[in-house]
């Protein structure tokens, strides 16, 4: 204890000393000039942008598109591609409770306080941003059928089919909702001891039998489960295992759990800038995505 | 460091310096004259209750501005912008469905400078939001969260998460569509919670949708819940700063 107290108020070695500048003015300086500099380019932004008022509040017109504030947009842009509990709260609450976790994970002192201070840094952060980014990019398009759209124009601009039309049989790659709706899920089922598994999944009895409350499970929809919840969670979890596991055993740049650490926390901050952009700037009426100069709000 | 105790003698600067700051009201003010003696300085970081948030001395690199970008300083200076145009908006919102929306007119028509202040303080929430997530990638990069700093990477952590709620309970008081369909889409995503989340949405608006009672709620904790709350969490983050022994440095 005693020993405790005496480490908490020892004086720093002299070497030290001398290494150091004095807060007044050297540091204080510094402060003054930026917070000076940020209050003119905050005034002159204000003087010219003005903050958004639109109309007043009507419950009984809907903007089309409805958009949470600029930060959340990205929260918005997973409602789109998963289940609203996975999007709104589970994945933001894990992201959170990961990111403060970072520091009981990654213990080790090696390189703290100087900028980019492991041997492959710069490159794991540009690698995992891009590599992060561009995913999630594929990801969005193909969400959104993009690649259905660009498929027809390409065939039906070369003129061999000028009206051709995504095979049914392809639904199921049309988006991640096509698992749920383009596949026959009847024609899959099979018996199973009095069961019909699959089809009977809609409808799966959980429930203890002889009681009235309401088993969650009872009606629990296999195919939307699957690509609402289960495909979207394993990619979550998947891709950055894959990344991870890729640049150490293929590009031979992770050495630390510092290492891992940077490429995940990259990743992450890829993909919340991009998803947040992508809310921002190219979710149009129906949360369709349009160019930027493509979206207008109407009211409903 | 250089600076060596002034030399004895009365030049003009001499004379102007103790015009300045060597009369009855600057000292019944200020206590003692401009510091200019690293004495002086150290003992007015050390005694000033806006300065002492600082160590007398810090290490050479951490003066380097591209060391922090003064990331954590200018969020700080955000918040304490954000506080005094805030207050000033008190005066002229009252935050009744009735009212709000007149009055952020009028604010912006009739009152002097008030557009001007609207602005400030939107831009300065949007700035700040950016800010805390810049510093919390310098401190990353840097490699600054670790032993013994894991606690306080925790505090940031959660006033960043302070600093969004901050900005969407702000959002709504405007009352405009703006606001009203924005806050809607947000408290829908907390209602879809696997638990308790109707409970915690009910909880925030006051009933079931967006209205008067999730107005005066947005706004209760708007000017007054969480900005109690961030300061906490902000004099626990700037003091452990200071206890773990000042800013990051390779050993
Ligand atoms: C309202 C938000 C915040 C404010 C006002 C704030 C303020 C500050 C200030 C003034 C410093 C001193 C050094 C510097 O300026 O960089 C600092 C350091 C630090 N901040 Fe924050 N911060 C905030 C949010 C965060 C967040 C979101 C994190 C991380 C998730 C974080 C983690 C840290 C850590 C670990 C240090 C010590 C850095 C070092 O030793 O080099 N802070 N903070």
């Amino acid at each position: 204890m005693v020993s405790q107290v005496l480490t908490a108020v020892r004086a720093r070695p002299r070497r030290e000393r001398e290494e150091e500048v004095l807060v007044w003015p050297d540091l204080v300086f510094i402060e003054f000039i930026s917070a000076i500099i940020f209050t003119i380019a905050l005034l002159v932004l204000s003087a010219f942008i003005n903050a958004p008022l639109l109309d007043r509040a009507d419950p009984n017109t809907t903007p089309n598109p409805s958009k949470a504030p600029w930060y959340f947009l990205n929260l918005q842009e997973l409602l789109l591609h998963m289940e609203p509990a996975w999007a709104g709260v589970i994945v933001p609450t894990i992201a959170l409770i990961l990111l403060g976790a970072i520091p009981y994970w990654d213990r080790s002192n090696a390189g703290q306080g100087k900028w980019f201070a492991s041997k492959d840094s710069i490159k794991i952060t540009v690698w995992a941003f891009c590599i992060a980014s561009l995913l999630t990019i594929w990801l969005i398009l193909y969400d959104g059928a993009k690649h259905v759209e660009w498929t027809e124009d390409i065939i039906r601009g070369t003129g061999l089919n000028s009206d051709f039309t995504w095979p049914t049989w392809l639904d199921w790659a049309r988006n991640l909702r096509g698992l749920d709706t383009g596949i026959n899920w009847d024609d899959l089922s099979f018996s199973l001891g009095g069961f019909t598994i699959f089809q009977d999944w809609r409808a799966i009895p959980l429930g203890i039998p002889g009681t009235t409350t309401d088993p969650w499970l009872l009606n629990l929809n296999f195919p939307s489960f699957l690509s609402q919840q289960v495909v979207p969670v394993a990619t979550m979890v998947g891709l950055p295992l894959l990344l991870v596991g890729f640049t150490k055993r293929k590009l031979g740049w992770i050495h630390s759990r510092r290492d891992i650490a940077l490429l995940v926390f990259t990743g992450f901050i890829a993909v919340f800038i991009v998803t947040t952009a992508v809310g921002q700037f190219f979710r149009g009426q129906g949360q369709e995505l349009r160019p930027p100069w493509d979206i207008v709000v109407v009211e409903e | 460091m250089a600076n060596a105790e002034r030399p004895p003698g009365k030049n003009f600067n001499d004379q102007l310096y103790d015009l300045l700051f060597k009369n009855y009201l600057w000292q019944s003010i200020f206590r003692t004259g401009y510091p200019n003696t690293p004495r002086n300085q150290m003992l007015v970081v050390a005694t000033n209750v806006f300065l002492h948030l600082h160590p007398t001395r810090i290490h050479r690199t951490h003066v380097k501005i591209t060391h922090t970008y003064c990331l954590g300083g200018l969020s700080f200076f955000m918040f304490l912008g954000l506080t005094v145009t805030g207050v000033l908006l008190m005066f002229y919102y009252v935050p009744s469905v009735e009212r709000a929306y007149a009055d952020i007119q009028a604010l912006e028509t009739n009152v002097r400078f008030g557009l001007l202040l609207r602005n400030l303080h939107r831009w300065m929430a949007h700035a700040m939001i950016i800010l805390v997530l810049l510093h919390m990638m310098r401190v990353f990069y840097t490699g600054a969260y670790k032993p013994p700093r894991e606690f306080n990477w925790v505090v940031g952590v959660i006033l960043f998460v302070l600093t969004l709620l901050l900005s969407f309970t702000g959002y709504l008081l405007p009352w405009d569509q703006l606001a009203f369909w924005a806050i809607t889409v947000g408290t829908t995503m907390i209602g879809s919670a696997p638990v308790l989340g109707d409970e915690s949405k009910f909880l925030l608006l006051g009933g079931f949708e967006v209205g008067s009672n999730a107005l005066i709620r947005f706004y209760t904790l708007h000017v007054i819940g969480l900005p109690l709350i961030i300061s906490i969490f902000m004099a626990v983050h700037f003091w452990r700063v200071r206890r773990d022994g000042g800013l990051a440095r390779p050993l």
